[in-house]
């Protein structure tokens, strides 16, 4: 070793540790900068972020626990621009698979602002064309080709709806961000939903198991029987091609607990394309008629006007009235609907021959006072309270209001300058079905969550009339039903019930070639099981209810004692008399 | 050549030194391609090439070092011709070739490059020890260095040109390389670097510089205030990580700007940011202090070398070390233009590595044999 240079390593020791010391002032410089505080924030903020978890939506089932409305994994399909290698070959197979136009995609990718580094290109992608895109990255990944490179997929869940068109009115739909509009979706929408979890997200992946597990939002039972509500909307669709009728509802209920089977409405649409519904309904009062559209009901009405007269004392089945073809209440004459005189009538016939001018009579012998204090109590002018969305009121105008008049009493004993959803008609006809008790209609059988079930137990909206008016009532219903409307029966099983043929007021006054025919009844009349609400609009090949909506009531009935089990009378009462 | 192999002066502080830094370097890349699981086969690639790098130190210290200064001829035609081949096979994929691919092992013939530099200086300088220290004697070292350079040059690759370099000037100084020819080409280098610099600024093209490596020179020189992405965007998050570790770190594995992949090239080039972020001050300081340590028992070993070859190799080396491991530091603490040398024993790279084995193992050839004669 020469050690003339030795006094050179010296020196070299000298920088050595000058270029150590520099390090460490450095260092102490970049913690204790003014931007310190900033970069030990930004250390924080880039550890993690708040994120909202939503949960899985509650499922729908039917009674039997068929699927009506669940969840199935969508896709985001993206691409990410920083790993994205070959624009041309991306937007050439994304095209192929996303029905998308080459140009489209590649005008996406190419024009994403600056700052990005993720685009979307198509959200809700069905599971089978991602996996066609898979397969095809995995084949060029093999090949060792990269111009796929950036591509990736994430899934979600999205509303479906395996029945399609299927009770569609009382299911409603969910729109892609998650809300649910109409019946049972948008009602019961934050069950549905459930609860979503905010938190914070470290973005390390070592820390990324404390992300709880959000609970499903609430799984729902309705009432709703599938197989019941598919032959009713069936029944509704022939009748209406059959009777040339514009739309309909039908409701299928158990009067005694209220529990809705089915409830049929046109038009309907396939849920899972929920933007069809700008093209199919030009209001949202349409969407189910059952519920959203009060009507002039007509002569249905006429049960509520006999039940008040005889719970009220004013008549009893036996009483008579001497038709003379018209009556003059406040001033104008009411006719009945063929214009003739019914001569001597007791009060079953007149519900039987649904003379006008006996039930207008019956309500001027009652009172304003009286009949409408009892029309009241029947809910008439009152949301039901079914647990669906966008229900209708009616209009019940009563003495007092600007635009009643006292004719009224007269036109409004017959059904006629009255307003009714089908459903408000129906849970009035409970009281009668159901020894004067009336229910609350619902959809709601039980809610399950968290691996419980709560059953919704029924409500009872009040009693209206007396029993003994109601069973008096219900047996004058099922004898006159008898005698006069042969089509609405149903062979083995005793059935009572009452037409109505309203017609449709305009703003010229009524039209009488278009007429609502509506039919309410129920069975078996000495234990009422079913009830059954038929509405057709305009009918073209008859006018009158009698012709159109009691047959279809008739055919109704017949699927729901074939669907709910219900034997004939003759084999029921034998085994109750045993 | 290995008979009378006595290992009384291996020097095992200098080995523990390098141990404790391998060691802790393969911990630290576990912990920053975390997650990572393209990364994955790295940790133990690296412990492979540590553990053949340790087998390496003691067999060629083993070896008499001088054995290399005999077959100096064919050290230099074989690393040429590699050297030569990589810059023909780097044309032909655009430049992106840095490394040859032997079975699975990609090998960087540029480490080793810088390896077969020093004993090529280490057997020139005790060839001419006896010389006057005039400008020939200078250019003879720089021709030496330069038939290997050059097609590192070539390639473009020109921070491990400026390791050649700095390795040679450096050899120089210690070999009494004069001062008024220090004061002569340290003026010519000087202006030559504020020209790059200059012209850089000014958006001149520069032969052997990338446009890439102009925009880093400018941008370390003036940092660009509306610099999104890219341009600053490593350099801002090595601050930031180094910023957010404090005194003590947040602990191995909770570096959020490492283990989140703010970080860039974290297991390579910014693996001191990572260290600063898990680690803090004091690991930073420590990893620093072990590197500290393996460049003082090189420089140790080469005072006490017996002649100017192994004083040479020994210097030699110890620069290796400390000028890779400055520039490596000095990037992430922004000191340094962004350039891509690794911290010496800690960062990713398996030709890198075992180079710098190769290198210890020299030292440790020339510690064992201080004395002519051991009785």
């Amino acid at each position: 070793m020469r050690q003339q240079y030795a006094i050179r390593s010296l020196v070299v020791m000298a920088g050595l540790m000058f270029v150590g010391v520099a390090i460490i002032v450095q260092i102490l410089r970049i913690q204790n900068s003014e931007q310190a505080k900033i970069f030990l924030a930004n250390g924080d903020i880039y550890a993690g972020e708040f994120r909202t978890f939503y949960p899985e939506r509650g499922e729908i089932y039917d009674r039997n626990g068929h699927l009506l409305a669940g969840n199935r994994t969508v896709y985001e399909v993206g691409v990410s621009l920083t790993e994205m290698k070959d624009v041309d070959a991306m937007a050439y197979v994304l095209s192929v698979y996303l029905n998308m136009t080459q140009e489209e995609i590649k005008e996406k990718l190419l024009n994403a602002p600056e700052t990005w580094t993720y685009i979307v290109v198509k959200d809700y992608v069905d599971a089978g064309a991602v996996s066609a895109l898979q397969q095809v990255l995995k084949q060029l990944d093999e090949a060792g080709d990269n111009r796929l490179n950036g591509l990736g997929f994430k899934p979600h869940f999205t509303r479906s709806y395996p029945e399609k068109n299927l009770a569609s009115n009382v299911l409603g739909f969910v729109t892609r961000d998650g809300r649910g509009y109409f019946g049972v979706e948008e009602k019961y929408n934050d069950l549905l939903a459930g609860n979503p979890v905010q938190m914070w997200v470290p973005r390390d992946p070592n820390k990324a198991l404390d992300i709880p597990k959000v609970p499903n939002g609430t799984t729902l039972v309705l009432t709703l029987h599938r197989d019941l509500q598919a032959k009713v909307e069936g029944i509704l669709d022939e009748a209406l091609v059959e009777y040339g009728a514009k739309n309909g509802a039908i409701i299928v209920m158990d009067p005694k607990s209220g529990e809705i089977l089915a409830m049929a409405s046109t038009p309907r649409m396939d849920l899972n394309n929920y933007t069809d519904y700008f093209q199919i309904f030009d209001n949202g009062s349409a969407y189910n008629r059952s519920i959203g559209m009060a009507y002039e009901a007509g002569s249905v009405v006429k049960i509520l006007t006999m039940a008040a007269a005889l719970d009220a004392g004013v008549v009893t089945p036996e009483t008579t009235y001497i038709d003379t073809g018209s009556i003059t209440v406040g001033g104008i004459t009411i006719q009945n609907w063929n214009r003739q005189p019914w001569g001597q009538r007791n009060m079953t016939e007149c519900l039987q021959h649904s003379l006008n001018v006996c039930l207008a009579w019956v309500a001027t012998q009652m009172g304003s006072p009286t009949f409408y204090s009892y029309m009241d109590r029947f809910g008439l002018g009152h949301r039901t309270g079914v647990d669906l969305a966008d229900e209708a009121m009616g209009r019940l105008k009563v003495p007092g209001d600007s635009d009643w008049y006292p004719v009224d009493l007269g036109t409004n004993a017959f059904g006629q300058g009255v307003t009714v959803t089908p459903l408000q008609m129906m849970m009035a006809a409970t009281a009668i079905a159901n020894d004067g008790q009336m229910v609350t209609p619902h959809v709601l059988y039980a809610m399950i969550r968290d691996g419980h079930q709560y059953n919704v137990p029924s409500q009872y909206a009040g009693s209206p009339i007396k029993p003994e008016t109601a069973r008096t009532l219900n047996e004058m219903l099922a004898v006159s039903l008898q005698n006069e409307s042969a089509s609405a029966l149903l062979p083995g099983y005793r059935v009572a019930g009452k037409t109505g043929t309203a017609q449709i007021p305009t703003p010229q006054g009524y039209d009488p070639n278009h007429t609502n025919v509506s039919f309410v009844g129920w069975g078996p009349v000495d234990d009422p099981q079913f009830m059954i609400y038929v509405w057709l609009q305009e009918p073209t090949t008859s006018i009158w209810s009698s012709e159109t909506a009691a047959p279809v009531f008739s055919r109704v009935a017949e699927q729901t004692v074939i669907a709910l089990n219900i034997p004939p009378d003759l084999v029921r009462l034998q085994y109750g008399s045993r | 050549m290995l008979r009378n192999i006595s290992w009384r002066y291996f020097d095992f502080w200098l080995l523990g030194a390098v141990v404790l830094a391998t060691a802790f370097g393969t911990t630290m890349i576990r912990s920053a391609i975390a997650g990572n699981e393209e990364l994955l086969p790295l940790i133990n690639r690296q412990i492979y090439f540590a553990l053949a790098g340790l087998v390496l130190i003691f067999v060629v210290a083993a070896i008499d070092y001088r054995f290399w200064m005999a077959i100096y001829r064919p050290i230099f035609i074989v690393m040429s011709l590699l050297l030569f081949f990589l810059f023909l096979s780097a044309q032909a994929v655009f430049g992106a070739a840095r490394w040859f691919q032997v079975g699975v092992l990609f090998v960087q013939p540029t480490e080793f490059a810088k390896i077969a530099a020093i004993l090529l200086l280490a057997r020139y300088f005790e060839k001419t020890q006896h010389q006057p220290r005039d400008l020939r004697w200078i250019a003879g070292a720089f021709l030496w260095v330069m038939g290997l350079a050059i097609w590192i040059l070539l390639q473009p690759n020109l921070s491990n040109v400026v390791v050649l370099m700095v390795i040679l000037a450096s050899l120089l100084w210690f070999n009494g390389m004069e001062i008024k020819h220090i004061i002569l080409l340290g003026g010519i280098g000087i202006l030559l670097v504020a020209a790059v610099v200059l012209l850089s600024v000014a958006g001149v093209d520069i032969p052997f510089l990338q446009d890439y490596q102009q925009q880093r020179i400018v941008n370390f020189v003036i940092p660009d205030p509306n610099a999104t992405f890219g341009e600053t965007y490593n350099i801002d998050q090595a601050k930031i990580a180094i910023g957010s570790g404090g005194l003590f770190g947040k602990g191995y594995g909770h570096g959020t700007q490492t283990q989140l992949r703010f970080l860039k090239v974290r297991h390579t080039d910014f693996i001191f940011s990572a260290i600063a972020e898990e680690f803090g001050l004091v690991g930073a300081l420590l990893v620093i202090l072990v590197i500290v340590l393996i460049i003082w028992r090189c420089l140790r070993a080469a005072q006490k070398a017996r002649d100017v070859a192994g004083m040479t190799i020994a210097y030699g080396v110890a620069t290796l070390i400390f000028f890779q491991g400055m520039v490596n530091v000095g990037v992430n603490l922004n000191i340094v233009p962004v350039s891509g040398l690794p911290l010496p024993f800690i960062s990713y790279g398996g030709s890198g590595l075992t180079s710098l084995m190769l290198g210890i193992g020299l030292v440790e050839s020339v510690a064992m044999r201080y004395k002519e004669l051991d009785f």
